[in-house]
């Protein structure tokens, strides 16, 4: 599909595996999940005392978790990569760029996937203790795995910025962050919006000045200052509405990840949530093939 | 350079190659040539150019400016990258692997990779040219250098590929294992093209036909190893003229 090839995709897909789950912090990683989840689910007043055998506690605090989560999954796929060298063999390959990123994409979705797979015994927990609906439980799950399959592509992105996996971290788990919280304040929307306008600038920079590492990093700034000055107030009176609200804010405000799961987690699987879930992360995974491309370190 | 070794086709080439990283020039108007069925050395101090330049050749990194081919296909462009990578071996420099895994399991990794049909053949050829049998299940993280660098030529060698770029393959390796490596290059030299990058001198003299030499990211020589010491005065002397006798550009 695509032109896409399969074997190479998951000849990569593998190879990631199988570095994921032959190393014990993999392990840690997991079982750091299950404990949270479980404790986010079971472990909170609000579980007992609404008497319903439902997530819906857990689903209050998931986009939380795995902002934390996925990037920690995510860290190292390309940053490991670049620090070992490995990237020269990997893309000196006769293997397409997109093959690539979709098979270090794949690697991490599955290694979310199994992890997100052994939480699927909070379901049991709740079928002993009372009468879960099936549908509810089914479409909660697939709310789960498409938030993860976005944050996914978001960490990848992250990963590629840099050789240091703290770093990518870091980045990840703030690119994460601005799409939790960008719903409920609306300075999360602000900063989001901010680094979004900066990566825009930095990246239209790069591709303008074939790879111009350090004049694309002071574009990125231009870009963040250009944010700072549509988010704050006072600077800009005509990106506010009648009532007062910052049409900025409220654009990215939009991209909330909470509100396109809050469906899930009601039973409800709605056409515009997964084109959000699905477009998001075929967009980033796009700008990651599309920065491989370049060819630029 | 004989009639016979200029009739043969050129299999490396770059045109005015450069690479800049902002104000500074890593590569600048790089141009030379390979023939095939030549062991080419590419010989310069450390920070010369020598790996930028073969990550340029191999496809891994753009260029700021000029062209450069290998066996008549572009690296820079996407579809083009693909068909040389199928008839290119490359080993980076310090020969990265996945350390994680065994020999025994990366080679296979890179036999799924490029699609190899006979995979489990290609491994045992490429495990006894390398000599490598008797680490080929142990971690490769445990393994010694000079393991490290035959699993890494093993890797290149896999799809038995027409031209092969080396990046110092020697590096670190204590002279037995820098003998025995040399060795190979000979032998593999005899129906490949080859261009490995050293900043030894004793190498070009052990396995190279030809030298081309960089400084400061310019070409400052390029001819056969006995050019490079014509006059009597040793390869040595001639190299310390390059690059420290004369500055890049009154050189070029």
């Amino acid at each position: 599909m695509f032109g896409i090839d399969r074997s190479s995709v998951m000849a990569i897909v593998r190879k990631d595996l199988r570095q994921y789950l032959a190393n014990p912090t993999g392990y840690v990683f997991l079982t750091l999940f299950i404990a949270t989840t479980a404790a986010a689910a079971f472990m909170q007043e609000g579980f007992f005392a609404r008497n319903l055998a439902d997530l819906a506690e857990l689903n209050k605090l998931m986009p939380a978790i795995l902002m934390f989560f996925v990037p920690a999954v995510t860290m190292g796929a390309w940053a490991d990569e670049r620090r070992g060298g490995t990237d020269e063999i990997l893309l000196t390959a006769p293997v397409r760029d997109a093959e690539v990123v979709l098979g270090k994409y794949l690697g991490v979705l599955g290694m979310f996937t199994v992890s997100l797979g052994f939480s699927v015994a909070h379901v049991a927990v709740l079928a002993y203790l009372g009468d879960p609906d099936p549908g509810l439980m089914v479409s909660t799950y697939l709310g789960y795995w498409l938030m993860g399959a976005l944050f996914c592509a978001v960490g990848l992105l992250a990963s590629m910025f840099t050789t240091n996996a703290t770093v990518a971290f870091i980045l990840g788990a703030l690119g994460c962050a601005g799409l939790v919280f960008a719903g409920s304040e609306p300075w999360a929307a602000g900063m989001l919006g901010t680094a979004t306008l900066g990566l825009l600038f930095a990246l239209g920079w790069y591709v303008v000045r074939s790879g111009d590492v350090a004049g694309a990093a002071f574009a990125g700034g231009l870009g963040g200052v250009v944010g700072l000055a549509f988010w704050l107030p006072s600077l800009m009176p005509w990106l506010h509405d009648e009532e007062g609200d910052n049409r900025f804010i409220e654009a990215f405000e939009s991209l909330a990840v909470g509100d396109h799961f809050a469906s899930f987690g009601e039973g409800i699987v709605r056409l515009s949530d997964l084109v959000y879930f699905v477009g998001g992360a075929a967009v980033l995974l796009y700008l990651c093939a599309f920065l491989l491309g370049r060819r630029h370190w | 350079m004989s009639e016979s070794d200029s009739a043969r086709p050129v299999t490396i080439r770059t045109e005015t190659i450069s690479k800049s990283y902002g104000d500074f020039a890593a590569l600048s108007e790089v141009s030379f040539q390979v023939r095939k069925g030549t062991v080419a050395a590419f010989l310069g101090v450390n920070g010369a150019g020598k790996s930028t330049t073969m990550r340029i050749l191999t496809g891994y990194l753009s260029p700021s400016g000029g062209r450069a081919s290998v066996l008549g296909f572009d690296p820079t462009d996407h579809v083009q990258r693909i068909e040389l990578a199928r008839k290119l071996g490359y080993l980076p420099e310090s020969g990265p692997l996945y350390r994680d895994m065994t020999p025994a399991e990366s080679l296979q990794f890179f036999v799924e990779l490029r699609k190899l049909d006979g995979g489990a053949k290609a491994i045992d050829r490429v495990v006894e040219r390398c000599a490598i049998g008797s680490v080929l299940h142990k971690p490769i993280h445990k393994l010694s250098k000079g393991y490290r660098q035959r699993v890494g030529m093993a890797q290149a060698l896999l799809h038995d590929p027409e031209v092969l770029i080396l990046d110092e393959p020697t590096s670190g390796l204590d002279p037995l294992q820098i003998r025995d490596v040399r060795a190979l290059i000979r032998e593999l030299g005899k129906d490949k093209t080859i261009l490995l990058s050293t900043h030894i001198l004793q190498e070009v003299d052990a396995v190279a036909d030809e030298v081309v030499m960089i400084h400061d990211g310019r070409i400052v020589f390029t001819g056969t190893t006995a050019q490079l010491s014509e006059g009597g005065r040793g390869v040595e002397a001639r190299f310390y003229e390059l690059t420290r006798g004369k500055t890049a550009k009154e050189v070029a």
